[in-house]
Formats: C-alpha cells, sequence, structure tokens
C-alpha cells in the first residue's frame, strides 16, 4: 500500500494560473496540466478508487506551478503523488528506473568513464540506446568522469571557527566535479572548511519517475547523516538548486521525513550562503576584476526557493563583471524528463525561449546552478556554461 | 380551450414517491403521465442527505420504521444499483452520548434483525482517520449512499421508455371536477403559459411538502408539518462510509459521502411554505459546532456550498381518520374516497426517500384496484436500468478521471455517447472540470424544452464541484449556442439565473475559500463578462 502524506488541495479555486505557467501545458496539449493533475485528481480519488492518469509522467516538477499559484497549494506535492500512484499501478519503465537513479548511473558510468563519454558521443550507439531505453538518440548527455569528486576528496570533519557540511549531489559528484573542487576553494578563501558527509541522491529524480520508496529511503538517509552535522554546529550547503530545494521543501512537505522541518532550517545554496556572509560583512571580498559579460539563467528549482537571486548579487561584487538575467522561462530539459525519447522534441519546444533570450542577450557564456539546465543550454545553444561558484572562484584565484 | 389530453392516472409531483408511483403503475401495464412543476427532483428528492437508511437511525424510537428502511435498503440495493453507493457506515458514541441509549439500540437492532457489528476504534480509524479518537463504542451498520438526481431520472426514464409519458415545468393549477369526482387535472405550461387538461380515473397527489396545498383543489384538507432541514457540502469526500452519531436522533449527527463530496446535516424547524429553501447563519454555525464533536477537524475543512429541503411531515387528524390507512407512523396513503367522499383522488405523502418503493408499491396496489387492474407489483424484483458503462469508451483518449465518470454515469447512453464521441471530437471536452463533465453528457441529457444549466446539472452535476459553476456554466452556455441547441438569449438568462441559484448557497458560508471562490465568480460574471447584476 502506498502512503501517502497529506497536502492540502482544498485551497485550490481553479483560477489556472498555475496551468498558464506550467511549461509543459504551454507547449503540449496531451498534459493534463498542473491543476488537473494536482488539486483535481486528487479530490477525485479521496476515499475513492485511485486513478492512473499516466500523463503524470510529462511533468517535469519544475515547481512553477506551485509559485505561480495565488492560494499557496502545493501543487508539486499533490503530483508527485500521482506520479507514485501511476508507477505503483502500471509499473515503472526499466529507463525510468534508471534515470531516477543517477547516483548508481554516475556509480557505474564514472568507472567507465572516458569509454562512456565517447560512446555516448557515437551515433550508433547512441541509437541502440534509444531503442533499448527510450532515450533520444540526438539528445547530448552530461559527461562522466573517471575523477569523481567522491575520489577527490573525502574529508569528512571540519576544524574551521564556520562549518560547512557540503552536500554535494549527483552531479557535482559525477558529471561536474569541478564545480566541488570551486566551492572548497571560494569557501577556504573564506577560512571556512568544508566537509563532505556520507550522502545519497537528494531524491528529486525520483519523485519525478514515482519513485515514491526509493526517494523516502534517500531522503531519510540524508536526513539523519546531515543532522548530525547539523547538531555539531556545521551549515548544510549545496550547490546544486534540486538537491537545495529537496532538503528545504519536498523532504518536509512531499516525503514528510522526521527531523527534516529541523535540517531544513539549516539548508543552504551556496549562492544564498555567500550572500549572508556578506551581509554579516564577514565575507571575503578581496575578489579580482574580471571583464565578463554574461548572462545568468535561473533554474525552476532556485525560482522555486523564493529566496531571490542570490547568484546575481554575489557575482556583482566582483569588479567589472557584467551579468544580466536571461528572464526566460523553463529550459525544457527538467531534470530527467528531456532525456526522455517520448520527450524530446517537446523539451526542446519548451527550451525556445530560453534559446531565443540567449540568442538575444548574446553573453559571451552562461551562468546557471542547475547541471540539468546547462545540458539543455548546451543541447540547444553554443554557449559555454559556469557555475557562479566557479566563476567566483576563479575571480578569488586571480586576487592572490 | 387548451389541449385535452385522456389516460388512466395521473401522478402529481416528480419526487421519489412521484416517480416511484409512475413506474409502479407503467410495470403493471397503466397508462400514466407524470406531471412535475418544474424540473424532476425539484423537491426535497434532491433537497435531502443523501442517506440510504439501513433503519439503525430509527431502531430504538419507530421500530416499524426501522424495519421498512431496513427491507427496503436491500431490496432498493439490488434494484436501483446505479444510484446506490454500497459504503457501509459506522455508529458512533462519544463520551458524553448516554450510555443507556446504547444498550437499547444495540438490542433493538437485534430485535430488528438489523446486521450490526461491534468494532474496534483502531479499525474504525484506519477507515476514517477524520473521526474523534476518543470515540467510546463504534458499530458497523449496512447504510449505503443513494443519488436521489440519476434515481429519479432513471425511474422516469424507465417508465418514459416503456411508453408512459412526463411533463415537466407543468404545474397542476386545478383539478378537474364532476360533482364529487376528481376526472383530471388542469396544468399550466410554466414557460408558454399553455394550459393543458388531462382526464384521467385516478389522480395521485405525491407532492411531498406540497400535497395539503393540491388536496385543497378539491377542497380536502390534510394536515402537514413542513420542516425545513440544512445541509453543507464539504469540498472533498473525506468519508467512506456513511458516519453517524450514535445517540438520540437530533441535528448534526450524520456525515453521507456522495461522489466526490461528504454531505453533512442537518437540522429541523417548521416553516410555512413548503417551498422555504431559506439557510440560516447560526443554524449552519450550531450545527459545525455539534459536528466537529464527531469529526474534530470539521471547521478547518472548506465547505462549498449549503442547501436545505423541506422535510413533508403528515400528521394524522386528530379527530378519526375515517379512510386513512396509516401504511406506518409518518407515511400515509389516504384514499380520498373514504376518507373525504371524494372518488379518483389518492394522496401519498410522508415517508422517507430510503421507503419511497415501498410506498409507490402501496399506492399502486390501491390505485389498481380501483382501475380493476389486477396485476401486483414487480418494483421489488425489476432492475432499473444501472449506470455502469466499464465495457464502453476504452479506445477514446480521454483523460482517466473523465473516462472514470463515464464509467459510472453513462449507463444506457453509453454506446450512443460512445459513438458519437468517436464521430466529433469537441464532444469530448471537458466542460466541468471539477465534476469531469464533457460536452458529450450534456447533449446526451439536455431535456426537451427551454434551455436551463439547473436541469443539466440535476443530470451530469455540471457546476456542483468546488468552484460552484465558476468556469464551465459560461462554458456551456456558449458551446451550446455553438452548437445551435440554444440562442445567445436563452443562454444568457440561463447563466445568470445559474449564477444567481449557485450563490445563495455560497453566500451563507461567506468565509475562506469559498467566500475568495464567490468574489472569483462575481468578478467573472458581473465584471469580465458583463451579464447581468449583482444582487
Ligand atoms: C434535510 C433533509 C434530509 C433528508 N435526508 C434523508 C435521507 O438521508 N434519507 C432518506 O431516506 N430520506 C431523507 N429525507 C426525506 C426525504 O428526502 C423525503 O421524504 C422525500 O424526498 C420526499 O419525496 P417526495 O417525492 O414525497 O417529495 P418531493 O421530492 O418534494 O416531490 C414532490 C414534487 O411535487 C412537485 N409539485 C408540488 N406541487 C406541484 C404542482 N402543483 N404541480 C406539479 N408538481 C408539483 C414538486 O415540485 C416536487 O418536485 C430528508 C429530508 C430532508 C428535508
Ligand atoms: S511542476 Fe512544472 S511541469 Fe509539472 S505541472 Fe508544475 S509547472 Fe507543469
Ligand atoms: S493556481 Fe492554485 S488555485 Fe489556481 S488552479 Fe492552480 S492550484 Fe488551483
Amino acid at each position: 500500500m502506498l502512503k501517502l502524506i497529506e497536502s492540502p488541495f482544498d485551497r485550490c479555486l481553479k483560477c489556472n494560473a498555475c496551468v498558464v505557467s506550467c511549461p509543459v501545458s504551454n507547449y503540449s496539449l496531451d498534459f493534463g496540466g498542473p491543476k488537473h493533475l494536482g488539486p483535481e485528481l486528487k479530490r477525485l480519488i479521496e476515499n475513492q478508487d485511485l486513478l492512473d492518469d499516466p500523463r503524470v509522467e510529462l511533468c517535469a516538477i519544475c515547481g512553477n506551478c506551485d509559485i505561480s499559484c495565488p492560494e499557496q497549494v502545493h501543487v508539486t506535492d499533490l503530483i508527485v503523488q500521482a506520479k507514485a500512484i501511476h508507477s505503483e499501478l502500471s509499473g515503472t519503465k526499466f529507463r525510468d528506473k534508471l534515470l531516477s537513479n543517477p547516483e548508481l548511473i554516475g556509480k557505474i558510468t564514472s568507472n567507465l568513464a572516458p569509454i562512456t563519454n565517447i560512446a555516448m558521443k557515437a551515433k550508433p550507439i547512441r541509437k541502440a540506446i534509444e531503442k533499448v531505453m527510450g532515450i533520444h538518440s540526438e539528445r547530448q548527455f552530461p559527461k562522466y568522469e573517471f575523477n569523481n569528486f567522491n575520489r577527490r576528496y573525502k574529508k569528512k570533519t571540519a576544524n574551521s571557527e564556520r562549518k560547512v557540511a557540503y552536500f554535494v549531489g549527483c552531479y557535482a559528484t559525477y558529471n561536474a566535479p569541478e564545480i566541488g573542487d570551486a566551492f572548497v576553494e571560494v569557501m577556504a578563501y573564506n577560512n571556512i572548511e568544508v566537509a563532505k558527509p556520507d550522502q545519497h541522491c537528494c531524491g528529486i529524480p525520483m519523485l519525478a519517475n514515482g519513485q515514491f520508496e526509493q526517494a523516502k529511503k534517500n531522503a531519510k538517509f540524508n536526513v539523519q547523516s546531515l543532522l548530525k552535522y547539523v547538531s555539531e554546529g556545521y551549515d548544510i550547503v549545496a550547490t546544486c538548486s534540486s538537491c537545495t530545494l529537496a532538503l528545504k521543501k519536498e523532504y518536509v512537505s512531499v516525503l514528510g521525513i522526521d527531523g527534516a522541518e529541523e535540517l531544513a532550517k539549516h539548508v543552504y545554496d551556496s549562492s544564498e550562503y555567500l550572500r549572508m556572509l556578506d551581509e554579516e560583512g564577514v565575507l571575503n571580498k578581496n575578489l579580482s576584476p574580471l571583464n565578463d559579460n554574461a548572462g545568468y539563467y535561473a533554474p525552476c528549482h532556485m525560482k522555486a526557493q523564493g529566496i531571490g537571486n542570490p547568484a546575481m548579487d554575489i557575482l556583482e561584487l566582483i569588479p567589472g563583471y557584467e551579468i544580466k538575467d536571461l528572464a526566460a522561462g523553463c529550459c525544457g530539459q527538467c531534470g530527467t524528463f528531456g532525456f526522455k525519447e517520448e520527450n524530446f522534441t517537446l523539451s526542446l519546444d519548451i527550451g525556445k525561449s530560453m534559446h531565443d533570450a540567449v540568442e538575444e542577450l548574446q553573453p559571451e557564456y552562461t551562468v546557471t546552478e542547475c547541471g540539468m539546465c546547462k545540458n539543455q543550454i548546451n543541447q540547444m545553444t553554443d554557449q559555454v556554461v559556469k557555475h557562479p561558484i566557479e566563476v567566483l572562484a576563479e575571480s578569488y584565484k586571480k586576487s592572490k | 380551450m387548451g389541449n385535452r389530453i385522456e389516460t388512466e392516472v395521473v401522478v402529481i409531483g416528480g419526487g421519489a414517491t412521484g416517480a416511484g408511483v409512475f413506474r409502479d403503475l407503467t410495470l403493471r401495464g397503466i397508462k400514466a403521465i407524470l406531471v412535475e412543476q418544474r424540473d424532476l427532483t425539484y423537491g426535497t428528492s434532491s433537497r435531502y442527505h443523501g442517506l440510504l437508511h439501513s433503519g439503525a437511525r430509527y431502531a430504538v424510537n419507530d421500530k416499524e420504521a426501522a424495519k421498512e428502511s431496513y427491507e427496503e435498503n436491500l431490496i432498493l440495493k439490488e434494484t436501483i444499483p446505479g444510484s446506490i453507493e454500497r459504503t457501509g457506515g459506522f455508529f458512533v458514541k462519544l463520551p458524553q452520548d448516554d450510555d443507556e441509549y446504547v444498550t437499547k439500540w444495540v438490542k433493538a437492532c437485534n430485535e430488528i434483525g438489523i446486521p450490526i457489528e461491534e468494532i474496534s476504534l483502531e479499525s474504525a480509524l484506519r477507515e476514517e482517520p477524520y473521526l474523534n479518537k476518543k470515540a467510546q463504542a463504534i458499530y458497523r451498520v449496512p447504510d449505503a449512499a443513494i443519488d436521489g438526481f440519476t434515481m429519479i431520472i432513471d425511474l422516469v426514464a424507465d417508465a418514459v421508455r416503456r411508453g408512459n409519458k412526463v411533463l415537466t415545468y407543468h404545474q397542476v393549477e386545478d383539478l378537474l371536477m364532476r360533482e364529487n369526482h376528481v376526472v383530471g387535472v388542469k396544468v399550466k405550461n410554466v414557460y408558454t403559459g399553455e394550459i393543458i387538461e388531462i382526464y384521467a380515473n385516478i389522480v395521485v397527489n405525491a407532492t411531498g411538502s406540497w400535497a395539503a396545498r393540491v388536496a385543497e383543489f378539491a377542497e380536502i384538507k390534510i394536515n402537514m408539518i413542513n420542516n425545513r432541514g440544512m445541509l453543507a457540502v464539504f469540498n472533498q469526500r473525506f468519508n467512506k462510509q456513511v458516519i453517524n452519531r450514535l445517540r438520540k436522533p437530533s441535528d448534526a449527527d450524520i456525515f453521507v459521502p456522495a461522489h466526490n463530496v461528504t454531505i453533512f446535516g442537518t437540522t429541523g424547524i417548521n416553516v410555512d411554505q413548503p417551498d422555504d429553501f431559506s439557510l440560516n447563519y447560526e443554524e449552519l454555525q450550531m450545527m459545525l459546532e455539534d459536528g466537529s464533536n464527531l469529526i474534530p477537524n470539521l471547521k478547518q475543512m472548506r465547505i462549498i456550498r449549503a442547501f436545505a429541503g423541506v422535510r413533508p411531515l403528515y400528521q394524522e387528524n386528530k379527530t378519526s381518520e375515517a379512510g386513512g390507512r396509516n401504511v406506518s407512523r409518518g407515511m400515509a396513503l389516504l384514499d380520498h374516497s373514504a376518507r373525504d367522499g371524494i372518488e379518483g383522488f389518492v394522496t401519498i405523502v410522508g415517508g422517507k426517500l430510503t421507503t419511497f418503493r415501498y410506498m409507490a408499491e402501496k399506492t399502486g396496489d390501491l390505485v389498481a384496484g380501483k382501475i380493476g387492474n389486477y396485476k401486483s407489483s414487480t418494483t421489488r424484483f425489476e432492475v432499473v436500468p444501472h449506470r455502469h458503462a466499464k465495457e464502453f469508451f476504452k479506445e477514446i483518449n480521454m483523460a482517466p478521471a473523465t473516462k472514470n465518470k463515464l464509467f459510472h454515469w453513462a449507463g444506457t447512453r453509453a454506446k450512443d455517447l460512445e459513438k458519437k464521441m468517436k464521430d466529433e471530437e469537441i464532444l469530448k471536452t471537458v466542460v466541468c472540470e471539477c465534476e469531469q463533465v464533457t460536452l458529450g453528457e450534456i447533449e446526451a441529457s439536455l431535456p426537451n424544452g427551454k434551455f436551463n444549466l439547473g436541469d443539466i446539472r440535476r443530470r451530469t452535476r455540471l457546476g456542483m464541484g468546488p468552484c460552484q459553476g465558476t468556469f464551465c456554466h459560461h462554458r456551456a452556455a456558449s458551446l451550446i449556442v455553438q452548437r445551435g441547441l440554444a440562442t445567445a438569449e436563452e443562454a444568457e438568462e440561463a447563466v445568470i439565473q445559474a449564477i444567481e441559484e449557485r450563490q445563495k448557497g455560497m453566500q451563507i458560508i461567506n468565509e475562506g475559500e469559498t467566500a475568495k471562490q464567490l468574489d472569483l465568480m462575481r468578478a467573472i460574471y458581473y465584471v469580465s463578462l458583463g451579464m447581468g447584476k449583482e444582487k
């Protein structure tokens, strides 16, 4: 039996604000939309037979519906439940099981890297993948690093006055360990030591693919592991916007993990954390000028945290640095969503506003926190994509 | 001179009782016409709680009524499956409720033969997590939920399919008399004013709380008490089964799941008019106060509307009741020839919706005897075509929730509707999202005559959900106009009327989301669409 957490849905006024802001609804008539798949469907199954609506697969859990709802309905919480019902009633595709487990993919593939990276680029192999796995052959895949962050960084404790426990996330662990390196460096410039607690995938991809139980398991593990650090005075910081959202919100509201509420009080996005140091007047501002002209692309999961735009706030402290908000909608990659063969075209359609914004602004490169957004930007434009922490690290390094 | 029709029996009143009598007579092969002043189910039979009683509520105070209810409960579950959900029910005793009553109640149920089973608090809470955790005793009873709308529509459709006739929006204005004989009725089409005289051997007065008025046409006096009860509709169905308070029957005792909502009530206040459907804020608050003893979270839950119905309570004459055969307490079959010396006229009134079939059978026996038809009633076995349609709509691409509604609604219309939906894409359009009503359903149940959104609502559940028609009323109206099934003027009038009606039930809640919903509704219709005026 599925055990789902209650999330109030009787506030819904049917106003459609969520539908209008949903990137998938805007491009696909085949999707039921947030209102229907969220509060409406939930009401129709309450104390009656469960209904399996396979279209929930199309929801990318980007969170735009949550932000736009004037009644604070947690639409994504309800959709995640519908996803869980769907996978319980129709079973989960092998592909979705795999995609929902980036940690497993990461472990396997980074052992094989760089063979996998080359393989992923070769057409015949891509075709085979499309056939067997249902992943579109023209879809770019993030590269996997043999020398992943787990191999690079093993420090479990910190001794500085202010201490950070770093929630690395799958992307920085397996695909972009340079983000992890940059984070540790930036913290070091601020006299903060970084510990890397035991951790598993945050669970967002599992929720997106209806793997409720697995997500719950991971969440429990992470909450336990991180709370230990909290009790020893560490701040929990993450560089991935989806991981941050999971730790701040999903563990509390969707999964209802014991202790999650306490943990959430101590979780920060990396830029948000630096902005706080600045506000407290303790940020190291010995930053060298960078005469770059960058565009900032805000991931949906960053917007969903409702903390403004900390990456731009921080990067604007770098002398000479120009950064403009691309102010575009969802990129369309949406985590694992855009990898699926059936979503490929839709994913590119959704990403069009992002693509057009980049074309118009013509920045030298794009800054974003999310590895999946980066993947889509790489797919659709020829932009180099950097994490804000990498830019900051560069500026600090030059000042030495 | 208006039109003239002849038939064997005229039945006045399109509620459960009238529809039941109409079908009972039809099954006996009697020619009959049913006349209703508004739409079918306009009266108490839709302004009620929706509980198919197991009889347990009456076990202590009225054994006979309890027994009748239980017997009918079993019969209706078999014969009207399309309108009944076999939810089962709980009777729950709270610490403040009288222990002695419980002992009496258990004994009475056992004597009558109503199967009750005590269950542990733990398992009750597993089934109904909103129940008060301090409950001291919980019994399972065979209560069920019964949909008055679909039931009456289906009873009448079954009779019409068998060749009899129904006239809705026709009000009986007078009885046609020849000396001391009632020989028919004079009816007026309330839309056109057209008058029809219907001649018949027997006229049956099944007009519920209006019964005294109709009897007056033959200068017959019937003592009735009109007792208004209020009910509240919650946004969602928070209980799986019926939940009753185990105490001496009183107000605010019962929670009935009805499709996607829970209906809670009720109260009882005597009123003068048979159609006094007025709502009272204090009454509602008192009801909620009391109800939250059983469901502690009650006041935090969203109510989407309130409504009221009037119980037709028959009062025996203090003086001798010569011909008034009392079927049981509160249920009266009056043969006016024996009682008042007026031939050709019979009144059936009182009772409960649960016992309508029994009342109809008794009425049918009396009427059939009078016209020399000696067939017996078959409503005890003859199943009303049910509503299930699981085997249809398989290849039609629709949201699972929309399909699920059709699976439980389409019934005899399924085959035709499926074909039409295959031919015409637009019929799959979900017009009412809250209750998942498609344009196809609306067109399939559009009654003849004037376009009226209330008629559609009673047949499809359009506008019965949380938004109360904020979005679906104009959507339905414009599609119907686009399809050439009504004129723009008709549609506009229907929309204004429908939203005024919906607002009455919302206004009284006047809080939280429902107040916002009301503002949104008013803004859309009165401001954006510029239709009608705020009252
Ligand atoms: C608040 C409330 C809750 C209830 N809950 C339950 C319950 O849970 N279970 C249960 O079993 N019972 C319940 N009842 C009782 C039950 O609803 C009624 O006993 C039953 O519906 C009466 O049906 P009826 O057909 O006799 O009357 P009605 O349904 O009122 O039908 C009479 C019809 O006659 C029509 N009419 C009147 N005058 C004329 C005229 N001149 N010309 C043409 N037509 C005319 C009216 O328009 C009306 O449609 C409840 C009652 C109330 C008030
Ligand atoms: S989470 Fe994003 S994709 Fe899913 S329903 Fe909400 S807005 Fe649409
Ligand atoms: S935005 Fe919120 S209130 Fe409006 S339809 Fe969506 S969930 Fe309902």
